[in-house]
């Protein structure tokens, strides 16, 4: 075949008598070195005969490939090798062909050991820099062998790592020789990510494989002290380093692989290996890029809306991992696109649940929606949206929460944004769902500046009726508000509602109010009351309501009160007293007894956050009282597993009950507002929703007709009728100094209401004041079948009701809502 | 100095188990492998042919049939000079799955790439499901060359490579013709050749 040898060995060449001059008789002896040393030396001298010397022995080298001659092969390799490590500052253009030539030549071979001393020499030539790299090279053919390599399928086990790890090291090198020019092959191409990212996922994956950490000794003959590292090791460091090396536009071509790879060996499913890649590219990326990661995930999330609940899932962890990382930075620029997509994912999946189907239109296929991995979903989801959430400051938290409260379907409020097909259960799934996002949201959130971070656009339809007739919403709603009130972490002091005879061993946390707190409160104060005393007369709650209320208002008396709202809150826990004592919404025993032990332990909590020692006196009394002849009343027996309670509450009197009257004259004494803290709380219904809650959204006109009716003047004039009892009397007397004032600041009150306040709230006072009367008609109308009420059980509602209205008042709004 | 005239890329691909490694190995190593397992990813073989006094070196990609590697496979699709669709005449599955291979091919694959339909086993013609004209029908429809193989008996294997070298010189010396520039795909092998001493016999 060829005529190298033999005919014309006289007439060759110096260079080629060099060069032969470094192969030995015997392969097995090795390479000449002083031979060699001279080839060396003559190609220092004589650069512009390298190319020739490079040439030949390749030549040379093809040949003893094709007659398996192993050694000589070995040799030539190691001569080319020690030339480009000798002459890599010279122009070596030409040579590097020839050595690229070689180095393929022993890729193309099906022995494992001339593939591993190819890929060898490929790595060291990686390393040097070329002056003038070739741009017409094409690395093609080394990126598709070196990914064929990892995935080895040889017999031995031992053989078969080697090759894969040679592979792996084949591709490093490839990308080390590429990506700092983009003149070279761009390695980013999808052609060559496409191969190299699925090749570098599969040895990730190869966990099992154990056989690895010592094998790969054996046969790198080249071996560093990288030798002991695993094929995962290297797998990892490798994929690392490329992700490291990602720029701005090539981060997309990066990731899609790694999409498609998880996508096609179903490995969103099982989540620890899409997990653990992902953590590797958030910690190798570039920290300016990983928001495009995020983005990435995001459409991928989206394109996979119609795949089975587990993939979806899949793709959310990985997601909630993904945005712990680097905190800060990873959702970039787009929060609100982020949190868009997660909720979209969520409402989809609720709509998924409740049609069984993936399609909207209800077409019967094939693909049946697994409702408990639908579940697991949304709570992924919603995990999720905590895990980003935890990443934002402050403002962009509050903005978030808003938004989140944006989409939550609040009638009246909200246009109805659910589905239509999924109907009432559809809203209250959605409700519901939202709600446990934006608690996520809300956990942790810790803003100096309630006025701006809780507007009325977010109050108004969280503490709207809507969301508080269902039991697991209204438990939502309190928690939430909970959790944005509670800025000093003494939520988890108050996990559990007892009488603490002495709170010092809370170590509550508690700072002094801020302007900007005690504006919040001028404005919202009255709505979070009502909040709660409403939700207080829900007939289904359970202890966690109770004492998730009273972690509210334990924590609103900490973190938002300034004398007055001590004062405010005192009057509510009495008023909640006497919700329970007169029981006009015939509330269960349980309920009643409950709202007394509420009443007392947070009365037991602010007497001695006030410190005023009178009133811990008499609080103290009253609960001595209670633990001998009702400890029904109580905390400690009504908050358990099995509360004795009775059947009936007779009339409950004197030392068991906190008294209005004394609390006032005590507190009083200390200064404060003794008028103020003589009136007994009246909650300012708002609510539209009181009646709408019952009806289908949409019906606020035959709503509004109906307030027009119950306000007609008829009515209102039998209204005072049922307002004489003893207790009323009294009250009138002992207030007579006061009324007058009273009336004043009230009318002040309103005024500046009117004119601050946002005209959903105008129009809500409207309404409430027609649902009070509703109430006392009610009254009025039992009165007359049944024997008139106990004295006390008509304190419940005082004097703002008995005063005959104002004209301007009951005009005003009225003339702004219709 | 290079030791072929041509290069071209030939990649194999089909249903999982109709053959495809088998037909490798019986072209490049003259052998039936006994039992190997699945192709993993994708495998890769050489083998230098002669026809007509020019040298034809046959970069075979061998990949695997199964979906899970389909990305890493696709990504071998691209620079292909001549697919080699493989079904299994003993499998009417493996043939009602060609379509879906088309598509890919269509998606993946350079528009002017070769495309030939094997259809592999035929020493199992007792257990035949697709029949021969079924095949050739097909073929036609999707302007395909048609060739049933059977790599345990090494029937038409080495035909059906050699067939395929010829075309794709054919197919290069056209090429050629219309664009001299062209130095990318077909041909590869026809560089530099600057060093002319002792040459090839
Ligand atoms: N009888 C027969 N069996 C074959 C033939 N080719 C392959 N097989 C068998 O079919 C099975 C799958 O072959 P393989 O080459 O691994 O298929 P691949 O998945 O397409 O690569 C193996 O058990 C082979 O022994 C053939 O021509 N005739
Ligand atoms: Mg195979």
């Amino acid at each position: 075949m060829y005529g190298v040898c033999g005919c014309c060995g006289a007439l060759r060449p110096r260079y080629k008598r060099l060069v032969d001059n470094i192969f030995p008789e015997d392969p097995e002896d090795g390479l000449v070195k002083a031979n060699m040393e001279k080839l060396t030396f003559y190609a220092l001298s004589a650069p512009e005969k390298l190319d020739r010397i490079g040439a030949y022995l390749s030549e040379r080298l093809s040949r003893d490939v094709a007659r398996h001659k192993y050694g000589y092969v070995c040799i030539a390799m190691e001569a080319l090798d020690q030339l480009l490590m000798a002459c890599h500052c010279q122009s070596i253009n030409l040579f590097v062909e020839s050595f690229l030539k070689m180095v393929r030549k022993l890729l193309e071979s099906d022995k494992p050991n001339l593939q591993i001393l190819g890929t060898n020499s490929f790595v060291k030539f990686a390393n040097i820099e070329e002056d003038t790299p070739s741009y017409h090279r094409s690395y093609d053919f080394f990126v598709s062998r070196f990914s064929e390599m990892c995935h080895s399928s040889f017999e031995d086990p031992d053989i078969r790592t080697n090759i894969r790890m040679a592979g792996i090291k084949g591709l490093q090198a490839v990308v080390r020789k590429t990506v700092n020019d983009e003149l070279q092959a761009n390695i980013w191409d999808p052609q060559h990510m496409d191969k190299i990212v699925p090749s570098l996922l599969f040895n990730l994956q190869q966990e099992d494989c154990k056989e690895s950490a010592c094998s790969c000794v054996s046969s790198l003959p080249q071996g560093s002290e990288k030798e002991k590292e695993s094929p995962l090791e290297l797998t990892e460091r490798c994929f690392r380093e490329l992700l490291g090396r990602a720029a701005y536009g090539n981060i997309k071509n990066a990731i899609t692989p790694v999409l498609m790879h998880l996508d096609n060996h179903s490995l969103w499913e099982s989540k620890s290996f899409a997990v653990r890649c992902f953590k590797i590219i958030m910690y190798s990326i570039q920290t300016q890029h990983a928001h495009l990661v995020i983005q990435q995930l995001l459409g991928h999330l989206d394109a996979n809306s119609k795949n089975s609940a587990t993939v979806r899932a899949g793709i959310v962890e990985v997601l909630s991992e993904a945005a712990v990382i680097e905190a800060s930075g990873s959702v970039g620029p787009t929060v609100l696109e982020v949190f868009n997509t997660l909720l979209k994912q969520l409402r989809l999946s609720v709509d998924y649940e409740l049609t069984g189907s993936y399609h909207a239109c209800g077409n019967i296929d094939s693909a049946v929606v697994k409702e408990h991995e639908e579940r697991q979903l949304q709570e992924a989801v919603i995990k999720t949206v905590g895990s980003f959430a935890n990443t934002l400051p402050t403002y962009q938290r509050s903005e978030v929460m808003l938004f989140i409260m944006g989409k939550i379907p609040v009638p009246g409020m909200h246009p109805a944004i659910g589905p239509a097909s999924s109907g009432f259960e559809g809203s209250r799934m959605i409700q519901l769902m939202l709600l446990k996002a934006l608690l996520q949201v809300t956990t942790g959130f810790q803003t100096t500046n309630m006025l701006t971070a809780l507007p009325t656009s977010f109050l108004d339809p969280l503490l709207s009726f809507t969301l508080m007739e269902d039991m697991e919403i209204r438990l939502l709603v309190l928690e939430i508000l909970v959790s944005v009130i509670d800025r000093h972490d003494n939520r988890p002091k108050l996990s559990s509602i007892s009488i603490i005879s002495d709170i010092s061993v809370l170590k509550l946390k508690v700072d002094k109010c801020s302007r900007q707190d005690n504006l919040f409160m001028k404005k919202h104060s009255h709505r979070l009351y009502r909040h709660i005393y409403l939700a207080c007369k829900e007939e289904n709650s359970a202890q966690l309501h109770f004492e998730t209320l009273y972690a509210l208002l334990g924590l609103i008396s900490m973190e938002l009160a300034n004398e007055e709202v001590v004062v405010d809150l005192i009057r509510l826990a009495l008023a909640l007293q006497d919700l329970a004592l007169t029981n006009e919404d015939s509330l269960p025993v349980y309920n009643r007894c409950a709202i007394h032990a509420l009443s007392a332990a947070y009365l037991n909590l602010i007497c001695q956050l006030t410190t005023v020692p009178s009133f811990c006196q008499h609080v103290q009394e009253v609960i001595e009282t209670r633990q001998k002849r009702v400890p029904f009343l109580l905390p400690e027996d009504i908050f358990i597993e099995n509360p004795r309670v009775p059947e009936t509450l007779e009339k409950l009197e004197g030392e068991v009950v906190f008294l209005q009257t004394k609390i006032a004259e005590v507190l009083g004494g200390s200064g404060y507002n003794t008028d103020r803290l003589a009136t007994p709380y009246i909650p300012q219904l708002t609510d539209e929703d009181r009646l709408a809650k019952r009806k289908s959204i949409g019906d606020t006109i035959s709503l509004q007709v109906e307030v027009d009716s119950r306000n007609s003047p008829e009515r209102e004039e039998r209204c005072p009728a049922e307002e004489i009892t003893f207790e009323t009397l009294k009250k009138a007397i002992v207030d007579s100094v006061s009324t007058e004032e009273q009336e004043r600041e009230r009318r002040r009150q309103v005024v500046e209401k009117f004119q601050t306040a946002p005209f959903e709230e105008i129009a809500a006072h409207c309404g409430a004041r027609a649902t009070l009367l509703q109430s006392k008609l009610n009254q009025i109308f039992e009165i007359t079948i049944r024997p008139p009420p106990s004295p006390s059980g008509s304190v419940g509602h005082g004097s703002t009701q008995r005063r005959s209205v104002p004209v301007y008042e009951m005009k005003f709004p009225d003339l702004c809502v219709y | 100095m290079e030791d072929y005239d041509y290069l071209f890329k030939i990649v194999l691909i089909g249903n999982a188990g109709v053959g495809k490694t088998c037909l490798v190995r019986r072209f490049t190593q003259g052998l039936f492998p006994p039992g190997q397992g699945a192709t993993i990813g994708v495998d890769f073989m050489i083998k230098t042919v002669e026809i007509k006094g020019q040298k034809i070196k046959l970069q075979i990609w061998d990949t695997a049939g199964q979906e899970r590697f389909r990305s890493i496979t696709q990504s071998y699709y691209r620079s292909a000079n001549a697919l080699i669709l493989t079904y299994d005449i003993t499998c009417e599955d493996s043939f009602r799955c060609l379509p879906e291979w088309l598509r890919e091919i269509e998606q993946y694959a350079n528009s002017k790439v070769v495309a030939v339909l094997v259809g592999n086993k035929i020493d199992l013609a007792e257990r035949r499901e697709v029949s021969k004209q079924q095949a050739e029908e097909f073929a036609e429809a999707q302007n395909m060359h048609y060739l049933e193989t059977s790599a345990k008996e090494s029937d038409n294997v080495e035909k059906l490579f050699l067939d395929l070298a010829c075309e794709l010189i054919r197919e290069a010396k056209q090429n050629a013709l219309v664009n001299s520039e062209d130095s990318s795909m077909p041909g590869e092998g026809k560089t530099i050749s600057y060093l002319n001493c002792c040459s090839f016999s």
